[in-house]
This record gives structure tokens, sequence and C-alpha cells, in this order.
């Protein structure tokens, strides 16, 4: 799988590096603003309250 | 064979990494995000007492100054007080946000919506998270009775007195936050505050609350209330 992405990718090693990790940074952003908020509620540290459990 | 093997190596490795990010945003973005939140909501919230301490509401109701005042309807979402708990640090202060759903719990305190508002007849009970989104009640079993709890709403300044608690119940048990919390040993009507979190500390089998009475109130002209000078 990174194989094929690292083959399929442009450029030098040097560029290929640099969008490597470009990808990878992007990826983090999207996990952290979209994809971790939305499966963090379903975790137990939410329930607080005595009435809506 | 060897793409097999190396397919799955590489799923492991990816399965891996989301996991231990997920802990890093648990563990330490909730709480960066979450400090944000609190801190911008208690500058909305000085930023607001500071405008209508310069505009003051023009016709007070004769009669009006006995007691606190009834304050205005609280909006869902929307910071209305301030709490500070001496106990849980001198610089311990979090806002108070109404109701409790889960995107007001991550700015904040929530303030059950359908109990008595700050400083009135009847229990004004508040819900924080022990972890994640900045811990606010991390130490809660720290709390003894006589420890105090004081909020503002910018005009008063209310210090209530812990008189029972931690006391550990079920998620289902609501009638702790009764007008006459039941189990509080509060026997009749009076100016009651409620404090929830969840317990153990990162499970929700179980609640933590303690329960306090109005002890004194006084205007935010008269200075800082003796429990929050050093």
């Amino acid at each position: 799988m990174y194989g094929w992405i690292w083959r399929h990718l442009p450029g030098n090693v040097w560029v290929r590096a640099l969008i490597s990790l470009l990808l990878v940074l992007a990826v983090i952003y999207v996990l952290f603003q979209y994809v971790f908020p939305w499966a963090e509620p379903l975790l137990p540290f939410n329930d607080v309250t005595v009435d809506n459990q | 064979m060897r793409v097999v093997v190396r397919t799955v190596s590489e799923l492991c490795i990816t399965v891996g990494s989301l996991i231990v990010l997920f802990v890093v945003y648990v563990l330490f973005w909730t709480g960066v995000r979450a400090n944000g939140a609190m801190d911008h909501q208690i500058d909305v919230l000085k930023d607001q007492w500071a405008k209508q301490t310069a505009h003051p509401a023009a016709t007070v109701a004769p009669g009006a100054s006995a007691g606190p005042r009834r304050p205005a309807p609280y909006v869902g979402g929307r910071p209305f007080a301030i709490m500070y708990i001496p106990r849980l640090g001198f610089t311990w202060n979090k806002p108070v946000l109404e109701d409790t759903a889960v995107s007001t719990l991550k700015k904040g305190l929530g303030h059950y919506a359908n109990t008595a508002q700050l400083g009135q007849e009847g229990n004004f009970a508040v819900a924080g998270h022990r972890r994640t989104y900045g811990d606010p009640f991390v130490d809660f079993p720290k709390l003894r009775p006589g420890d105090a709890v004081v909020l503002t709403d910018g005009t008063t300044w209310f210090t209530y007195r812990i008189d029972k608690g931690p006391y550990k119940t079920v998620p289902t048990d609501v009638e702790v936050i009764d007008p006459v919390p039941r189990k509080s040993g509060y026997t009749r009507e009076g100016r009651y505050l409620t404090l929830t979190t969840c317990d153990p500390e990162w499970g929700h089998s179980h609640r933590l609350i303690v329960w306090a009475h109005l002890d004194s109130t006084q205007p935010v002209e008269a200075g800082k209330p003796e429990a929050l000078r050093r």
C-alpha cells in the first residue's frame, strides 16, 4: 500500500519525501478535525450527568 | 504470499498509528481545545459584564434588593457564571454554561437546564468532565464538607459551602439533582448546589456528587468573598 503510493509519487527521492510528509500531515489534520471529534463522544468520558446518561 | 504479508503488516502499522493518534487526541488535544474554549467563554462573560456595568439597567423594581434578584432566563449553550473552587486550586475557575449537551460540556461546566437558577430557591445543579476536555473536575474526590464553591454572575458573589460528598451513585439516580436532593441530608427547601461528574476517572459506570448550601452572597462591588482571599 505504502510502496504503491511511493511509486506513484512524482519527482526524485526528496520531492517524494516532501510530498509524503505533506500527505501524512493532511491525514492527521483530517483525523483531528473531523474523524476524532466524531468518534470521541462514543467513548464514556462524556457521561458526567445523571439524567441523560 | 509476500504481498499478503506486506499488506497485513502495513495495515497493522496503520491501525497502531491511528490508535496512538487517537489517544494523543483524547488525552492532550481535547484539553488544549477545551482550555482555549473555556478561556474564551470567560472572556465573553467578562466583556458582557463590563458592558452591563457601563450601562446599568435603568429601572430596578422597588423591593428587588431583598435577597438576590431573579436573573434573566439562561440561554442554552451560553455562559452565565464563573465558578471558583479554592480546594481544586487557587487559580481554578471555569465558566458555567446553560444545559448539559455534549457540545456545551466541551466549553465549560454545564448547568442542568431544568434545575434552579444561581442563588435561587431550589437546587442549582452543575455537571463537569472528570477527564478529557481540560479535566475540570479531575480532583473532585478531594472535595470535603466545609469547602467553598464560589460563583459569580457578574453582579453578585454566591458562596456555597459543601455539606456532603463526594457521594457515589449510579447514572440513573436523577433524584440527586432534585430541589431537595435525596440522600443529601437536607430535609427542607433551600438554596442548594449540586455538582456531578463521572466515576471512575475514565469510566462511566458511576457518578460522583457533592451537595452544598448557599452560605452567603455579596455584591461584586463589595470585593471578593472571604473564601477567595488568600
